[in-house]
């Protein structure tokens, strides 16, 4: 059996590849205007609690961490299956890959669940 | 005008590595490549190896690549090259060398064969031709006019890193017979494009547009391809 994707083929990693960046334009763009034109998003202690204290703005950055770490490891690992031809290597890089995609999510949801909570 | 032509040259049974010659002599702006290279061979140097048949853009057989990009001899004129430096000429790239010019395209036509590249109609012939809406002609109008040069499938770098590929050229044939609208084998076309050696190693590079020499949009065509594969069931 030889290892691929998720899905044998590669259609799903190739549809949630555009799905995934089409959100991460639009959530991109949401954080430049909020960043660097509305003037609401001066970074500050208290700005951000504010902002983190609000379970909305919580799932909206938790979902902004899958999706960018979805569409970045999905990017690695299709040039991986272009270059790496080895099924124990690439065995060996996909599991590096969900690894790294499971620990940085969790550093990520253990800062912003807990964080502006009294 | 006096102009230069640096071409690859290899001979397995002679040579230990390849090696590029160079040939200047008179040309008219107006001749085609090939001519020059009939020229070389017929007045100049017997041994220079290069495939050629029908020398009016349409057998496929001088695919090369002149000065980095894959084209027809056939049909580049001299005019259109840089004639200031030495014009080179080297084998299409990826496919392996059998002599100078010549590559063997047994991989390529493999993969050709491998999305059953005709027509399949089950159903009982009406008694006449099998009609079709001119809207549904259009959508493999441009697709059908491959010639089956390889210059596409060797400009390809997923190509070059993977040659279990299907490669362009095969996926542009799979398009063609999966949206006539007279071929009934559709899910398994769709079922052979649908492998990671198939569609999904296309990355949308367009160097198979910039090479197709009957300027086919090799690229839209396998985008509409993995739309086709996702929106079907598969």
């Amino acid at each position: 059996m030889s290892f691929k994707s998720s899905g044998n083929s590669g259609a799903f990693a190739w549809f949630y590849q555009r799905i995934t960046g089409i959100f991460l334009f639009v959530i991109l763009l949401l954080h430049f205007t909020i960043m660097h034109f509305t003037g609401t998003g001066e970074i500050t202690y208290e700005n951000i609690v504010g902002r983190l204290s609000d379970p909305y703005w919580k799932m909206l950055d938790l979902s902004f961490v899958v999706f960018a770490l979805y569409h970045g490891l999905n990017g690695i690992w299709m040039a991986i299956q272009d270059y790496v031809r080895s099924e124990g290597w690439r065995a060996v890089i996909y599991t590096i890959l969900v690894l790294v995609g499971v620990f940085l999510f969790f550093l990520a949801a253990v800062t912003l669940i807990p964080f502006g909570l009294k | 005008m006096k102009a230069t032509f640096k071409i690859f040259r290899y001979d397995p049974d002679k040579d230990k590595k390849p090696y590029y010659k160079e040939y200047t002599l008179d040309v008219e702006p107006n001749t085609v490549l090939l001519d020059v290279l009939n020229d070389i061979k017929w007045h100049y140097d017997g041994t220079l190896t290069f495939r050629r048949s029908c020398a009016h853009a349409i057998c496929g057989s001088c695919g090369m690549t002149i000065n980095g990009k894959n084209r027809l001899a056939c049909q580049t004129l001299i005019k259109d090259l840089d004639t200031s430096k030495p014009i080179k000429i080297e084998p299409l790239k990826s496919y392996p060398v059998i002599k100078d010019l010549v590559v063997d395209m047994n991989k390529f036509y493999e993969k050709m064969f491998k999305v059953k590249p005709y027509l399949v109609n089950d159903n009982p012939p009406p008694g006449r031709e099998f009609l079709q809406t001119p809207e549904e002609q259009k959508l493999i109008d441009e697709a059908y006019s491959c010639i089956w040069c390889g210059c596409c499938t060797s400009s390809c770098p997923s190509f070059w890193a993977d040659d279990d590929y299907l490669g362009p050229a095969a996926l542009l044939k799979a398009y063609r017979f999966i949206f006539d609208t007279r071929d009934t084998l559709t899910e398994e076309r769709l079922r052979i494009v649908n492998d990671a050696d198939g569609v999904w190693r296309c990355h949308v590079i367009f160097n198979c547009v910039e090479a197709c020499p009957k300027e086919i949009n090799i690229t839209e065509y396998i985008s509409r391809l993995k739309l086709k594969v996702v929106t079907s069931k598969l």
